[in-house]
């Protein structure tokens, strides 16, 4: 029993795919960067990620005048993951950050900085459990009490670095393996498995195909610079671009941190150091009524007394 | 040696760092900004003999198109003799230990010295904070004039030499692993 209930929330949490969450609308739509986002190129087992699906969520962003449905689009729909939702700011909040953009914007290059003024702050999450799959991995067969019989799972090796693949102290065990990341129960039977960076998801390797992704926002496409010689997915902190003849893996594009920064809400913990890229230091200097951080392609103003964040800035030339 | 050559040859770029960086008080940062080379992570990474093995580690993660990228990012780079207990991760059974080692090792944005130490001047006793691609968390504290990182499994290093400015971010070069070799399997 404990097992089967341990499998559905493994299940439910992998078909949690890596999403997209709002960190910021400013309800002006996204006309021109909308169109190609979520467009459903998941695999056969997420089809709820297509198009169809566009706009049902971040629909409790307050702020009913803001509308969106000017073709921006947030993405996949994937969006019913509790910490994507996190956007309780009400009207107030949100008048205060329009006032914030426009101050800034009034300082600085518009050549080289773009203020989040058109839609939504796009945030690439990462999943507390990554996206592990439930079941049985390629080539070993379902047992009553897992992949593997108690015991056998000493078969995995350990790896030399252990805090590479233990994931906090959940009361799991991880172990890694050609490719793969198990979890285990103590007892040694196997839960699921999750496909790596550098492993099962290295270069040249075919996409495994119960993992799912998430197709690269715009945002992150201009951004990090990404060519139309791939196509670009995100998972698990990475981006990735998949020739799209084979499928196979032909780049790692870039690595997020996909922590949640949401304006009027704390800005997360471990950001204590001024990051901001040397490009932006002379706009973005920290000061005594505000902090400049740097996360997966946007600025943060922090306020420093309440670490709240006030306003999110793009980044794009 | 390499990387003292470029120094040498761009004398401007130099005398500007000297004058940004002079003092290291911890004044609130970002106004004097520090200005790069024109090379990128990848690049400077290769140009530091004391950097090979991470440069192999690199390579063989698959992780060299992000350093190459836009990022930015800082890399906490250890230096060839802090390998030497881990293992060899330059091997093509260790590729997916070498892209998760790696991404243990950094974080987002281009974080300098005097960056950390006006972070760590602010955090006081309990050390400045910054989150890494492995979603773990590294802890900066001071001894003395050192910076020392401590790991999220407690694994401590010391910044070392002298922090390359690349154009898509920094290396700082580091004397030890921020994590720690598992026991052996049983």
């Amino acid at each position: 029993m404990k097992t089967t209930i341990c499998l559905a929330g493994v299940l439910a949490l992998a078909l949690a795919a890596p999403g997209i969450a709002s960190a910021q609308n400013n309800g002006r739509g996204h006309d021109n960067h909308g169109e190609d986002r979520g467009k459903g190129r998941g695999h056969d087992g997420h089809d709820n990620r297509g198009p169809d699906d566009r706009g049902r969520g971040h629909d409790d962003r307050g702020g009913g005048d803001r509308g969106n449905g000017r073709g921006q689009d947030r993405g996949p729909g994937r969006d019913d993951h509790g910490g994507g939702r996190q956007h309780a700011r009400g009207p107030d909040i949100e008048r205060q950050v329009e006032r914030e953009v426009r101050a800034i914007t009034g300082d600085v290059d518009r050549r080289r900085v773009v203020v989040d003024d058109r839609g939504p702050v796009l945030v690439l999450r990462r999943e507390p459990d990554r996206g592990l799959i439930a079941g049985c991995p390629p080539g070993l067969a379902r047992k009553h009490n897992g992949c593997l019989p108690p015991g056998q799972a000493k078969r995995i090796a350990r790896a030399r670095y252990d805090y590479l693949w233990d994931r906090r102290d959940d009361g799991y065990v991880y172990r890694y393996d050609d490719g793969y990341l198990y979890r285990m129960n103590q007892q040694g039977s196997l839960l699921g498995y999750l496909p790596v960076l550098g492993g099962a998801l290295g270069l040249g390797n075919a996409w495994p195909a119960q993992y799912a992704y998430q197709p690269a926002p715009r945002y992150y496409v201009d951004y990090y610079r990404l060519n139309d010689r791939y196509d670009y997915r995100y998972a698990d902190g990475v981006l990735y671009g998949l020739d799209p003849k084979t499928q196979a893996i032909g780049q790692v594009a870039a690595l997020l941190t996909g922590q949640q920064w949401n304006v009027g809400q704390a800005m997360p913990t471990g950001y204590d150091v001024y990051n901001v890229p040397y490009a932006y230091r002379n706009q973005y200097a920290d000061g005594p009524d505000r902090w400049y951080r740097y996360n997966d392609g946007y600025v943060y103003q922090v306020d420093p007394t309440t670490r709240l964040i006030q306003t999110a800035i793009q980044l794009l030339t | 040696m390499r990387s003292i050559m470029r120094r040498a040859l761009a004398p401007v770029a130099a005398l500007t760092l000297v004058a940004c960086s002079g003092g290291d008080d911890g004044k609130t940062a970002g106004a004097e900004a520090a200005r790069p080379s024109s090379e990128n992570l990848a690049v400077a990474l290769k140009g530091e003999g004391d950097l090979d093995t991470l440069e192999s580690v690199t390579t063989n993660s698959g992780l060299a198109s992000v350093l190459e990228g836009v990022g930015p990012y800082t890399v906490f780079a250890p230096t060839n003799a802090a390998f030497t207990a881990g293992g060899d991760l330059t091997g093509e059974a260790a590729k997916a230990e070498a892209a998760a080692l790696l991404r243990a090792h950094i974080v987002p944005g281009a974080l300098t010295r005097q960056d950390i130490r006006a972070a760590i001047d602010r955090a006081g006793a309990g050390g400045a904070k910054m989150r890494t691609m492995a979603d773990g968390m590294l802890t900066f504290t001071r001894d003395g004039e050192t910076i020392v990182v401590t790991g999220p499994d407690g694994a401590t290093a010391r910044l070392t030499g002298d922090e390359e400015l690349a154009s898509n971010g920094v290396l700082q070069p580091l004397d030890g692993v921020l994590l720690k070799p598992a026991a052996p399997a049983t």
